[in-house]
């Protein structure tokens, strides 16, 4: 605290002025205290000092320049042809000294262009350039210092005061700003920044969020990307050519896509309400409010259940429709992966109903966990014929695909989705008759909740989803699929010139892995596809067995498994694996495959 | 000379415990309503000391709201500029964040250095004044490592920093 200390002059000649301008002819010293930041230091100096002279003194005595000395009397500044004894500073004074930095005030101006009129950040107008307002310095040198970054800092920040004042079109223009885009491109900026925010000490959800370091470069990914996630969107609607709707992009350009399947996923079954909550807050979330404003209020209508579980055959269709406007409304922020996986998953299997269906009712129920009852409701109803067999071929390739796939991501963080789509699934009565089948069996539906993550991650799928709900796409899928089936039971012969096809749609094992560019779930036709992961190969071979066994495939005589994989059951229960139904579901998805099936077991048993 | 531009100075005053400590520190506290944060207005800001350093936000939009009482400082005829460079030299010297003391090194300590930078005037001496009454009652000495661990850093504000980077 300012210490204004009264005390007597040495010489008694030295009298006391009161503070009056005149008395010249008495030199007289005074002493002052000179406050400044953090420390203060006693001066004495003659009476009539100028203040540019005592300016001089001090420079001498900090070492800086002249110019950078302001001198604070009770609140007025001290101007160089003053004196002291003139502005009334009298012994035991304090006078306030601030030494501005070396580098002149700069203006923000590009800081300020980024920003609309809203409310004018001080910082704006302190006219100091380069500045890292958000930061204490020693961050400051730690993030890229350059002085666009630090300008973009700085718009940041302001854009942060801006939240208060909630203006989301304000964050839609700051954002579109170039500086601003490479500064949220900057993840270890955007961390520290972050971190450094107060109110990341405070709300926790926001801290959770934004401290997840995949949730960031998802969330980032997709702002740089949305308009290209529009763009691709926009190409993949009017795809009528079946060709063209499952024509598969290459992976690179995919991943944004997949930001925006993930955003479903993670952010209805896990963070839902904590990132719409989180988007009211200051900093994390207002960038990406504008992004999820803009998609969700057109698509929430559509989006939102689907029909009920006794729904006609017929109505798949339009549900079809449903899956591109959930789609489209999964540009909503958060990243991960569980839609994706559950979409992907489905596209696995062979059949192209079961899949539209499927992935469409995964995305559904991802989004809004009640409506997965149409899922399994969708294959009971399904008209062709053996829709059991469709609906397990479907949930067992599913499944196979799922333990098979080894890439991948957070199980922890979509296990909460797929448990939470899971125990609807198990909860809804009507879903029992088909996925009770398999899901129940507890190996197994741990086994599609670890491997479901994982599958999640595989990013072709959203082209594939886009296609899918083209409703004709789909219908002409369904009838490929269904002249494939006709074909095979009355021309078995026929087979092998359509095998090409027949391998895309899972029915024939694919051709001692000939063919690894191609993506074993997608239905595609011969002349398609680009190469995506070379080691699907053995995977759609597992898938095609399965679903031969399945579906009855007059290739392979059709066995009750239990006498099918008799010997294996025996081993494995030689081995300790007593439980008989586990043992054989094992069998049953590995194909008798005894090692696979062990592998199976012990994953299973092990959670 | 053109006269110099004065701006005003206030200081915002919030009563923390909302009446709480109205009803509890009489028989704890001995005095008067509790705990307050202050905070200086001026040049239409609003600058405060909290666990987070110093700080800044628009007038009455911290997460406290409007102040509970207002007391006219003075004037002052610290430019904006200026001012800022004196808190970026405080936040980096004497009111660092680590160095936030509820009782010895709080925000009223700060904005009584504010105060007394830009008009020469101290804030009321009774919000000064509250660590040492309540450190001088029992309770409160009983309470004391508690308190100390109690760091107030109202949100909704931005730090203030060296504008250029420069320490």
């Amino acid at each position: 605290m300012p210490h204004v200390l009264s005390r007597t002059p040495k010489m008694p000649q030295r009298g006391r002025p009161a503070g009056l301008p005149a008395n010249r002819n008495i030199s007289s010293v005074t002493r002052v205290i000179v406050k400044t930041a953090g420390n203060h230091k006693d001066f004495t100096v003659a009476d009539d000092i100028s203040v540019r002279q005592f300016k001089e003194k001090l420079s001498a005595h900090f070492k800086c320049q002249m110019d950078q000395l302001v001198l604070v009397f009770m609140g007025r500044l001290l101007k160089d042809q003053d004196t002291l004894s003139q502005r009334g500073i009298v012994d035991g004074h304090t006078i306030h000294l601030v030494i501005k930095s070396r580098h002149g005030p700069k203006s923000l101006a590009h800081s300020s262009q980024n920003l609309p009129t809203n409310v004018p950040c001080h910082r704006d107008r302190s006219t100091k350039g380069g500045n890292s307002g958000a930061y204490q310095p020693a961050a400051v040198s730690q993030a890229p210092v350059q002085s666009t970054v630090s300008m973009d800092s700085d718009a940041s920040k302001v854009c942060t005061r801006n939240f208060e004042g909630d203006n989301s079109e304000h964050m839609a223009q700051m954002l579109g700003s170039p500086s601003v885009q490479r500064l949220l491109s900057n993840m270890e900026f955007m961390r520290q920044f972050v971190s450094e925010h107060p109110d990341m000490q405070q709300n926790s959800e926001v801290f959770h969020l934004l401290n997840n370091s995949e949730i960031l470069c998802q969330a980032l990914e997709l702002a740089k990307n949305l308009a290209m996630i529009q763009e691709i969107m926009q190409i993949q609607q009017p795809a009528q050519n079946l060709e063209h709707a499952l024509n598969l992009q290459p992976y690179p350009n995919l991943e944004t896509i997949p930001g925006g399947s993930n955003a479903l996923g993670q952010s209805y079954a896990g963070f839902s309400d904590q990132m719409l909550n989180s988007m009211q807050d200051p900093f994390g979330g207002n960038p990406f409010t504008a992004l999820l404003a803009g998609q969700m209020p057109e698509q929430a209508q559509p989006s939102s259940l689907p029909p009920p579980p006794s729904q006609e055959q017929r109505d798949q269709l339009p549900q079809l429709h449903t899956t591109r406007v959930i789609y489209t409304s999964s540009h909503g922020l958060s990243p991960v992966t569980s839609t994706n996986t559950a979409t992907n998953r489905v596209d696995q299997t062979s059949r192209a109903n079961t899949i539209s269906t499927k992935g469409q009712n995964y995305v559904c129920s991802i989004q809004q966990p009640s409506g997965i009852p149409a899922l399994p409701s969708i294959e009971v109803t399904h008209q062709s014929r053996e829709e059991d067999k469709d609906t397990t071929i479907s949930i067992c390739s599913s499944e196979r695909r799922m333990e098979e796939d080894s890439l991948l991501s957070d199980e922890q963080a979509s296990s909460q989705i797929t448990g939470g789509m899971m125990q609807l699934l198990m909860n809804n009565p009507q879903l029992a008759a088909q996925m009770m089948l398999f899901l129940s069996m507890p190996q197994l539906s741990e086994q599609w909740r670890q491997q479901l993550p994982t599958s999640l991650q595989q990013s072709q799928l959203s082209d594939l989803l886009l296609a899918v709900a083209n409703p004709k796409a789909s219908q002409a899928i369904l009838q490929i699929e269904q002249g494939l089936q006709l074909l095979a039971t009355e021309a078995p012969a026929l087979l092998p010139w359509v095998a090409p096809c027949l391998w895309g749609l899972g029915w024939l094992p694919a051709p001692s892995c000939s063919y690894p560019e191609m993506v074993p779930w997608a239905w595609n036709v011969p002349d398609m596809t680009e190469p995506k992961k070379p080691d699907c190969c053995h995977k759609s071979g597992a898938v095609l067995q399965k679903l031969r066994s399945l579906a009855g495939d007059p290739s392979h005589p059709s066995q009750a498994p239990e006498v099918r994989f008799s010997k294996q059951m025996e081993s494995l229960q030689a081995m300790g694996f007593g439980n008989h139904q586990a043992n054989l579901q094992a069998l049953i998805a590995t194909e008798g495959d005894t090692n696979a099936a062990i592998r199976k077991l012990k994953r299973s048993q092990g959670f | 000379m053109e006269p110099p531009n004065l701006y005003p100075v206030k200081l915002y005053v919030y009563d923390l415990s909302k009446g709480l400590a109205r009803r509890l520190s009489p028989i704890m506290l001995g005095e008067g309503p509790g705990v307050r944060h202050t905070s200086i207005v001026v040049h239409k800001d609003e600058f405060f000391f909290g666990s987070g350093g110093i700080s800044s936000c628009p007038p009455g939009r911290t997460l406290l709201g409007p102040p509970d009482s207002v007391v006219d400082v003075g004037s002052t005829e610290v430019t904006e500029e200026i001012f800022l460079e004196y808190l970026a030299s405080l936040g980096e010297s004497l009111f660092r964040g680590e160095a936030y003391n509820l009782f010895e090194h709080n925000c009223n300590t700060f904005s009584n250095e504010v105060a007394q930078f830009l008009t020469g005037r101290k804030i009321p001496s009774y919000i000064t004044d509250l660590p040492s009454e309540v450190l001088s009652t029992p309770f409160g000495q009983a309470l004391r490592p508690l308190l100390d661990s109690i760091q107030i850093q109202p949100p909704g504000g931005n730090t203030v920093g060296r504008p250029d980077g420069q320490s």
